[in-house]
């Protein structure tokens, strides 16, 4: 499961989501399967994937073993006003070194966080653009 | 409607008022809209225009790379994620971005619920 909530601000959730999913990514990309379920999107510079065990795929048959996020910026916002689903909007910045590659590349991402019953949130929506020029 | 086409005609429509008539976005945010501009927050739909037409430029373009859209929830919303590049009158080299919107619908009226835009340096 990702982040609990546990009386976090929006903003402390997001922070510790973005530690521990660059975390997983960097260090056991299998267990970033945690984070998604069955109706988790994910739009992978442009490519459209849907469910957890096709994003999960997804990010395993990158084509590279070892790499390392280094984040630049990290926003958020509620996803609905108060008293909705509870959901948080992400928004990330930073770049990505791939191992044997002589320079990182720059990306943007955008994740929308939305909570389990037990107060732990998952991956509803991921899009995952880099940042070339 | 498609979600791809509504989407993308809302971006069009949101730069296109942006860059010739940027008062005119107020009518695209509602009070409970938020922005965070470079880190800044701001909440409901005067304030953020206020920013927007507070910004140091007077003339500006922006050219947009790419835009990608998903469902945001149960609730019919939906999420663009956009990048480009923005031209100010008299700079020499375009500012690149990215721009995250949550569209919400309103009796089938889109509008800017969520707003957050960050300048992509090198």
């Amino acid at each position: 499961m990702a982040e609990t909530n546990k009386g976090r601000s929006e903003e402390e959730v997001a922070r510790a989501f973005v530690n521990h999913y660059y975390h997983l990514f960097d260090n056991d990309r299998s267990s970033l399967s945690t984070l998604y379920n069955p109706t988790s999107l994910l739009t992978f510079e442009g490519q459209k994937i849907y469910g957890v065990e096709d994003i999960s795929n997804k990010l395993k048959q990158l084509p590279f073993d070892q790499c390392r996020h280094l984040i630049s910026t990290v926003d958020s916002q509620p996803s609905s006003m108060a008293g909705g689903c509870g959901g948080i909007l992400v928004f990330v910045s930073g770049s990505i070194q791939l191992h044997g590659e002589d320079r990182p590349l720059r990306f943007s991402q955008t994740f929308h966080l939305v909570p389990l019953l037990q107060g732990s949130f998952f991956v509803q929506n991921e899009m995952f653009r880099l940042n070339y020029g | 409607m498609d979600p791809d086409a509504v989407s993308k005609a809302f971006v069009e429509h949101y730069y296109t008022t942006f860059d010739s008539n940027r008062a005119g976005l107020v009518s695209l945010y509602q009070e409970g809209s938020m922005l965070t501009f470079e880190g800044q927050k701001i909440q409901g739909s005067q304030n953020i225009v206020a920013k927007l037409t507070s910004l140091p430029f007077q003339q500006c373009k922006h050219n947009i790379t790419t835009v990608d859209c998903q469902p945001s929830g149960p609730a019919a919303g939906m999420l663009v994620f956009v990048s480009g590049n923005l031209q100010l009158a008299g700079e020499q080299h375009a500012l690149k971005f990215s721009q995250m919107f949550h569209l919400v619908s309103n009796q089938g009226n889109y509008y800017v619920f969520n707003d957050i835009f960050r300048l992509n340096y090198a």
